[in-house]
Parts: C-alpha cells; structure tokens; sequence
C-alpha cells in the first residue's frame, strides 16, 4: 500500500480511555506510593497500569485514518491489525459525542452511522474536539457531493480528485489527508433551544420524578408510624434507581439546541457526556409530538423524528434517544420545528406542508365497544401531504407520515371489530418511533382510506428518481 | 358482506391447496404422537383411567379444531398483482390484508423447508424497509414461487423508489 497522507488520533487517547482506572488505581494505592513502600497489591497495580500504558500507546502509534476514493479508512489492532473502510455515500449521518472522561481532556468520539453496521464499526475515538469537528464537515460535504454524482469533490477538500468508482485514487504527493471544507455558505441557523427551567420543570412532571417524590415521602413518612424502619433500606435501590433515571433525563436534556446547518439538522445536547448529531431532513421518516398528560396542560410536548437508517435506537439511558429532536418545548415550537422539518425534506418541493391543515377524525362511536377509553382519544386524517393519526390519554401522541414516504399499508380485523364491523388501518414505516395507524373505523371508510393512501403515496414518490443506495443491491 | 377484504380487480389468487394438505399432515403427526405419549405416561405412572379418558379426549378435540381451523386459514389467504403493487390478504380470525407498492421492495426470499418441498411449495417473503410490512405468501408451487419472486425483483428494479 502506498503511503497516504493519514492522521492519528490524539495522543490523550489512551489516558482518556482508560482515565477512570488510573484514578481508581492512584485511589487504591496513593498511600503506599507516599510511604515509598509499595505492598505486592500495589506492585501488581503498577505493572498492570503499565503493561496498559504501553499497549495503549502503542494501539495509538498503530491506529490511523485517511480519505481515499470516497472511503474512510481506519488502520487498528495491536495484535490483530484491522483495516476498515466506511463507505462515504453510505454515511447515515456522523455525530460527535464527548464522554465524560474525555470532556475534561478536550476530546470527543466521532461516530459513523453506517447503514448496517454496528455502533462500534464506524466510530474514531478520541479526537480533539476541533478535528473531530473538521472530519464531520469533511465527510458529510463529500459524502453529498459523492451523491449528488459530481465526479469532483469540492475543490476545498484538498486531495486530488477521485472518481466516484475509485479510479483516480490519490497520487499521494503533497495534498495533505485532510483539509477542513470550506465554512458553511449558509450560517447556522438556531431553531429552538431547551432553557433550563423548561427542562428542570418538565422533567420534575415525569411519571418517574413523580413517582421519586411519592416514594421519597412515603418511606420518609414511614418510619413515623413503624417502629422497626427496616423498610426504608429495601425502599433505597428503588429511590437510587428512579433518581437516576431522573437524572439522566434531564442531563440528556440539558442545554439541547436544534440548529438548522448546511449539512443538515443538527442537534446537540448532555450534560455529563455531550453528543452533537446531524440529521440529514432528506432521510426523514416522519415525527412524533408526544404530549404527556402532565405536560398538556402546561402546553408542553416533545418532538421525536423518524430517519430513515437510524433504526430504532432505543432509549436504552432513559433519557431522549437518538430520534429525539426536541425533549421538551412550548407546543407552538414544536410544531413549527416539525413543520421545519417536513417541509425541509425533498417531497415537498412542490406542495408546502401545512400541520394545521389536517383535518382529524374520531372513529365512530360503536368503536367504543373495543376500546371504551382509548376511543374518545383516537384521530386520523391525512392534509395533501402527509398522513396523520393520534392516540393516547396518558401519552398522547400524534404520528405524522409524508405521503412519499408510506411503506406498505395495512389493514387488519379482529373477530370483535368483525362484529361491529370496524378495521384498523396500518401505515408501516421503517423503524424508528413513527407509527401512524387509523384504529376502529368503519370498514367501508377504512378500504376507502387504503384505496385512496395508495393512489396518493403512489403520486407522492412518483416524481423522484430512484437512489443509486437502494437500487444497487437488486433483490437476490 | 365482505367488502373490507374484496379483491382489487377480478379475484385473489388462492395459494396451493397442498398447503392445506402439508399442514393437516402435520397436525396428524403431532397428535399421534401426543395421544401415544399420553398413553405411555398414564401406563407408566398408573393413573386413573377415567383421566387419561379425559385427557385423550381433549387431545383429540384440539386435533379436530385445529383441522378445521387449518382448512380456514388455508382457504383466507390470497393474492392479486396490480400493475404498481402486491395485495396479500389472510387470517380467518385475525383478518389482514396488506398492499407493498413494488416500488418500495427491498428484496424478495424464498424459504422452503424439507416438509415444504416434499410437498412443492414454498413461501415468498417481501421486505421493504418497514419491519411492520408482514408481507408472506406461504404455500405457492415452487415454480409460481420463482416466477413471482423474479416479477418482483424486476418490477421492484423498474420502480424503485428513494427511502
């Protein structure tokens, strides 16, 4: 291979890895080293904290990266070498998360979100902040000007110019490996913004802060009446556990900004662990406005996307996942963000996407039969553009699909709704938190609605040309 | 009467009546051998025998509930070709009918197992980009199965469509 002009990681890398252990280890054996006199417990520590130091040194002399023909490669491995390649027209989107540890060092994580691949396969951890921040731009320029088929990159990428089949790959002569695009034409544009007393006051309205409180008071209370308090050690993972819940939401939640960029929407957000994402609005699946009972009345709702390649990414911390857009805002900025959001994606070129132009529907009455309560909170409807439907008296939630972007559609009857005469109406969407379905409407009216979605989505997506991403890989 | 699962031009499609058959086969198998591991059980074990009476007897009218019921399920499913997408309907309980536009196809399987193939079928499975679309046919003659899975291919190719 010939030798490119590549990049390492930054030389903090193996201290910010492995921070937590050195201090634990320093912790353990701080004593001793003053003493001067170390007992084999804090031999082993130390030949344990070098042996790693040198393997992490030199898994940092051994990893390297650079852009060549429209991939990223990734040299890794001390023992096992690795050589990975990300394809650049296949990045979903590319986001910075800075974990704790490495926040204090200046550093942060760039992560890949490659269509198929593991978490793990397309992240560079660690770079300085300022570079991880220059390789997302630089990737995310190239990567659409790899899709909008222009053989040449921008010229502000600096390397020679490769073909969009790899043919000129780099000459290698004194272009340097990587050069910052050039700034944004357009400037950030800041779309909403989370204060903090928004987010302070919104989290203590979570069923989980609630219930923190209720138990919190409960076993406070207890010991009053009760004579033996053995309770209240039993009552203590629970409180740790809802606490950190709560806590994990709202430091999720904290400073969370929404801009709009050249590359995208781009959201970042933590407070422990800062993560900026970038969602590209052309991939965009559809939203969610969740309104939870304790928030709609102070007028509150959140917003969550669905992105096409983003799978479900579940909300595995508790706090907002990776779909999130917005964890909390007046009802007024979340809408007009949603509305942002859908009429900044491609399909609605032509027609200007309007939320308020939806016309919902209850089902009929007699779907009471079925669903006694969860009827009276049950709406569908579809606008020129998109599809909608809502449901849920304690989480209402209100679904909202373009038309372009309907999947497949569905309709499904149980015996009962057989016996009323009532279907559901399903629109499937790739996953993610989006799932718009008409439930418990008369029969006629739901065929009426699948006939008429067909017909509609079908001119929606008419128009566009097809992706060379999902045309390639033709059916086996 | 049912207007909800009508077909969209002339008629469905039924699926191949070995299906029917495979399955009925196989819930045969299964009871004779329950009814024998039933027996052996109460032989061994010396249970009354107005119990293990019972017992058979409850194997025995799940087998013939099961029969009928497979004769439904069988008979529910169907298919239609339009000229932009696929119409699936099936379930005699659970009532579904699904429509992919081919143009949203990702790709196309066909799966038949050793019983299946004893038997000619196969199934066909599409996939778009939605987990949700369960869009199957289970129970096709192996050569409508291979012709139906390179329409699809060829179609979903011609129509593709962007996410």
């Amino acid at each position: 291979m010939s030798e490119h002009p590549y990049r390492r990681l930054s030389p903090l890398t193996p201290v910010a890895r492995s921070g937590i252990l050195i201090v634990a280890v320093l912790a353990a054996t701080w004593r001793d080293l003053l003493r001067g006199d170390l007992g084999p417990f804090g031999w082993l520590l130390l030949g344990l904290l070098i042996v790693g130091g040198i393997y992490g040194g030199t898994s940092w002399l051994r990893t390297k990266y650079w852009i060549e023909s429209d991939e990223l490669r990734v040299d890794t491995g001390v023992i096992n070498r690795q050589s990975r390649r990300i394809r650049i027209d296949r990045l979903q989107g590319v986001d910075i998360v800075q974990p704790f540890v490495a926040r204090l060092f200046g550093l942060a994580e760039l992560r890949m979100d490659v269509a198929g691949g593991s978490a793990r396969e397309g992240s560079l951890a660690f770079l300085t902040l300022n570079d991880a921040r220059e390789l997302k731009d630089l990737l995310l320029a190239r990567r659409d000007a790899v899709r909008a088929g222009s053989s040449s990159p921008p010229s502000a990428l600096g390397t020679s110019a490769p073909g969009p089949d790899g043919a000129g790959a780099d000459s290698g002569d004194a272009a340097p490996g990587l050069v910052p695009a050039a700034p944004s034409p357009e400037p950030d544009r800041l779309l909403a913004r989370v204060d903090l007393q928004l987010l302070l006051l919104s989290t203590l309205l979570t069923p989980e802060a609630i219930s923190l409180g209720v138990v919190a008071v409960f076993f406070g209370v207890l010991p009053l009446f009760v004579d033996d308090a053995g309770g209240v050690s039993v009552a203590l993972p629970v409180l740790g556990g809802l606490a950190l819940v709560v806590i994990r939401k709202f430091a999720a939640g904290y400073g969370f900004t929404v801009a709009q960029t050249a590359a995208g929407l781009q959201v970042r957000r933590g407070l422990f662990e800062l993560s900026s994402q970038t969602i590209a609005l052309s991939r965009l699946q559809g939203v969610v406005v969740s309104e939870p009972l304790l928030w709609r009345k102070l007028g509150w709702a959140r917003l969550d996307v669905a992105i096409a390649g983003y799978a479900a990414s579940s909300d595995d911390n508790g706090g907002p996942s990776a779909s999130t857009v917005l964890p909390v805002g007046a009802r007024t900025v979340v809408k007009r963000l949603a509305h942002h959001m859908l009429n900044a994606s491609p399909d609605s070129e032509h027609r200007e996407v309007d939320l308020d132009q939806t016309a919902l529907t209850p089902p009929p009455p007699r779907a009471r039969w079925v669903s006694p309560v969860g009827r009276r909170f049950m709406a569908a409807g579809t606008s020129e553009a998109l599809v909608v439907s809502r449901e849920g008296w304690f989480n209402r939630r209100t679904h909202i699909v373009p038309h372009a972007r309907v999947q497949s559609l569905r309709v499904t009857q149980g015996p009962v709704q057989r016996l009323l005469g009532l279907a559901d109406v399903h629109v499937d969407s790739p996953p993610g938190p989006v799932k718009v379905r008409a439930r418990d409407r008369l029969a006629g009216e739901a065929r009426a609605m699948l006939e008429r979605e067909i017909m509609v989505s079908r001119q929606a997506r008419a128009p566009r040309t097809a992706e060379p991403l999902i045309r390639s890989p033709a059916g086996p | 009467m049912n207007d909800l699962f009508a077909p969209p031009g002339d008629d469905w499609r039924p699926v191949s009546p070995q299906l029917c058959k495979m399955r009925r086969v196989v819930l045969l198998t299964t009871t004779g051998i329950l009814l024998i591991a039933v027996i052996v059980i109460f032989l061994v074990f010396d249970l009354p025998g107005w119990l293990m009476g019972l017992s058979l007897g409850a194997v025995l009218a799940f087998a013939v509930l099961a029969w009928a019921m497979i004769g439904r399920s069988s008979r529910a499913w169907g298919y239609a070709e339009r000229d932009e997408d696929l119409y699936i309907k099936h379930g005699a309980m659970f009532r579904e009918l699904i429509v992919v536009p081919y143009g949203r196809m990702q790709f196309v399987d066909i799966n038949s197992g050793p019983i299946e193939r004893a038997y000619g079928i196969a199934s066909v499975h599409l996939h778009t980009a939605s987990p949700g679309t369960s869009a199957r046919i289970p129970g096709l003659p192996a050569d409508e199965a291979a012709r139906l899975r390179d329409r699809l291919t060829s179609l979903g190719e011609a129509q593709a469509a962007g996410l």
